[in-house]
């Protein structure tokens, strides 16, 4: 790997860092300004396939299909009084890791592969909820700064075993 | 009232059932709390409601095709649903009956046979056994496959819903679901319906009966647990869920009404084929309704919500099964349907709608399975029984039926009401007691 790949490397992963951080600290704001504004935020329906035939996902059903808007929507619901789901937040860790840079323009634009494992508490529960999956995220650099302009999330499991996703992944 | 002495698994079937009787009346609106988690009223409810009432297997667009099939399970008991050469639906337990391997793992698929990976006993699509390796000489040429056909399934479709059965004498579908099929056509009936994409399917640690109760009669909920969708603006006023009609049927079928609506909830070009759909009065309600949503005994939930997303007015329509899983833990399996006929632009927004307000990440969605847990939670256990925790479900029972409304049923003209909850439970205490 030449240095130049090295150091993005280690710049995408401490971005990743950040972001979980971010998000289980529950700082949507800071989450969201994170952003670029063509964001494309999708999670496709997983699917069991006959044999090794893929994708094994669904290419016209999606658990998120947002853009910035609808993205926005998600963010203002989680901070109104209402957003029952969330009230109280619950306690996440996001564990990033076996970050790859697929694709990398400098200053410009780039495609970074990472595995994602989400813990999920909530309330009182002494059992937790565990989301696995690989994101394929596409980055554009707006004045200086990495924005996620697409995040492809291919979950683990085809029945998904948390009682909403009222989280971020 | 009997007093909870003993626990009902310690009573004979014949107790238990007593005890059932003389705790749950719908009729008063008392609904006890441990029916929603008491392991013997599961393992009742599994004999007597699920393994002899219609549950939903899924909607003939998912296999369009010839040969296309699917994977779904009737009352738990993995089931294969596939059209054959022919053009035909039909349902098998998913079972070699050779030595008893699932034969199917695939969610869904094209194909005309059936391989089992164990001996490679091989069946057509229509359920016939056609293939035995060395057949002729490891069975002597005297293996009667004709008595070894896959185990079949008796289904019944309407508006293109497959519905399935474990019962050897089912009611008619179509008299099971009775009335409810006025409301059906309209919510999925309309003109022809495509499901998009696969099912959603998410585990929610609650009982399946709380999904069901509340698409059925609670519109009452919307004021408080989905406040957040008012504040966004995407619907008129948190106290606009009042308005409109709450409607129940025979067999617990049951429908919440939401109207009028000054705007036209679908595709306008569409008018012409749901007027050839539906009869006037169908169409009429249809034309100012503005959300429907409604539970189909005993487990398969409806919904056609219309909302505005980025500042355009758009309808989206959905079902979904609430399937026990356990006392306290239901798969909740939830499809996307839409207008075959409609514009690209219209899918894409409807789609678009959907996914925001009633997918797993549903802004309405996600807010419901909080309430469904933790209501959960608080029924389990041998406190609630011992000390004979009941539900209010007396809204409502003081109102008369409006005597002028066009569909079959009984109709409130308020759509804050339990009346269809009670209903509900009256007919899932006739079934438990049959």
């Amino acid at each position: 790997m030449s240095m130049e790949m090295m150091l993005a490397t280690y710049e995408f992963q401490q971005w990743l860092y950040r972001e979980a951080k971010l998000l289980d600290d529950i700082d949507f704001d800071g989450w969201f300004a994170l952003m670029h504004p063509e964001i494309q935020y999708i999670m496709p329906v997983r699917i069991n396939k006959e044999g090794i035939e893929r994708p094994d996902y669904s290419t016209d059903m999606f658990a998120f299909h947002d853009d910035h808007h609808l993205l926005s929507l998600r963010v203002e619901r989680l901070k109104s009084d209402y957003a029952w789901a969330e009230l109280p937040p619950s306690r996440t860790r996001r564990s990033v890791n076996n970050v790859r840079v697929e694709e990398y323009v400098p200053n410009k634009r780039a495609v970074v592969k990472s595995y994602l494992l989400l813990y999920r508490s909530r309330s009182t529960d002494i059992h937790h909820d565990l989301i696995s999956g690989e994101r394929t995220d596409e980055f554009i650099c707006l004045d200086g700064e990495w924005k996620l302009s697409k995040r492809f999330f291919v979950v683990d499991q085809t029945t998904i075993n948390t009682r909403n996703l009222a989280i971020f992944i | 009232m009997a007093k909870p002495e003993v626990r009902l698994d310690e009573m004979t079937r014949e107790e238990a059932l007593h005890y059932l009787n003389e705790t749950l009346k719908p009729e008063e609106g008392i609904i006890p709390a441990y029916i929603l988690t008491d392991p013997t009223i599961y393992k009742l409810e599994h004999e007597k409601i699920f393994m002899k009432t219609w549950v939903l297997l899924g909607h003939e667009s998912e296999i369009s095709g010839k040969n296309d099939y699917m994977l779904r399970d009737l009352a738990g008991y993995s089931v294969i649903v596939a059209r054959s050469q022919d053009g035909e639906i039909r349902a098998f337990y998913n079972m070699c009956t050779h030595r008893g391997m699932k034969l199917c793992r695939a969610d869904k698929g094209n194909k005309a046979n059936f391989t089992c990976p164990y001996h490679g006993f091989n069946f057509k699509n229509t359920g016939e056994l056609i293939g035995v390796p060395l057949q002729n000489d490891i069975y002597g040429g005297k293996l009667d496959t004709s008595g070894m056909g896959l185990n079949k399934v008796t289904i019944g479709i309407y508006h293109g819903l497959i519905f399935g059965t474990w019962n050897d004498h089912p009611q008619p579908l179509e008299d099971f679901l009775g009335d409810f099929k006025w409301y059906l056509d309209i919510a999925l009936g309309r003109t022809e319906m495509e499901v998009v994409g696969p099912p959603q399917k998410f585990i929610v640690h609650a009982n399946w009966k709380i999904g069901a109760d509340n698409f059925v009669s609670d519109s009452y909920h919307t004021m408080v647990t989905h406040g957040s969708i008012a504040q966004l603006g995407m619907v008129p006023s948190a106290t606009y869920s009042r308005k409109g009609y709450q409607v129940h049927t025979e067999n617990g079928h049951g429908c919440l009404i939401g109207m009028p609506n000054p705007d036209f909830a679908f595709p306008e070009e569409l008018k012409g084929e749901y007027r050839a759909h539906l009869t006037p009065e169908q169409y009429e309600l249809m034309s100012n309704l503005k959300n429907m949503i409604g539970t189909l005994f005993p487990n398969l939930s409806l919904l056609v919500s219309h909302t505005k997303v980025k500042g355009q007015l758009v309808s989206n329509t959905s079902m979904r099964l609430w399937k026990p899983v356990g006392p306290d833990k239901m798969e909740v399996m939830t499809w996307f349907l839409v207008e075959k006929n409609a514009s690209d632009d219209w899918k894409h927004r409807s789609r678009e709608a959907f996914i925001l307000t009633f997918s797993p990440s549903g802004i309405f969605e996600q807010d419901d399975t909080e309430v469904f847990t933790d209501i959960t939670a608080a029924a389990s256990g041998v406190m609630p029984f011992a000390k004979q925790l009941a539900y209010n479900y007396t809204m409502g029972m003081h109102r008369e039926p409006v005597a002028d409304f066009p569909g079959p049923g009984v109709a409130y003209g308020d759509k804050f009401s339990e009346a269809n909850s009670r209903n509900y439970f009256r007919y899932w205490l006739n079934l438990m007691n049959s």
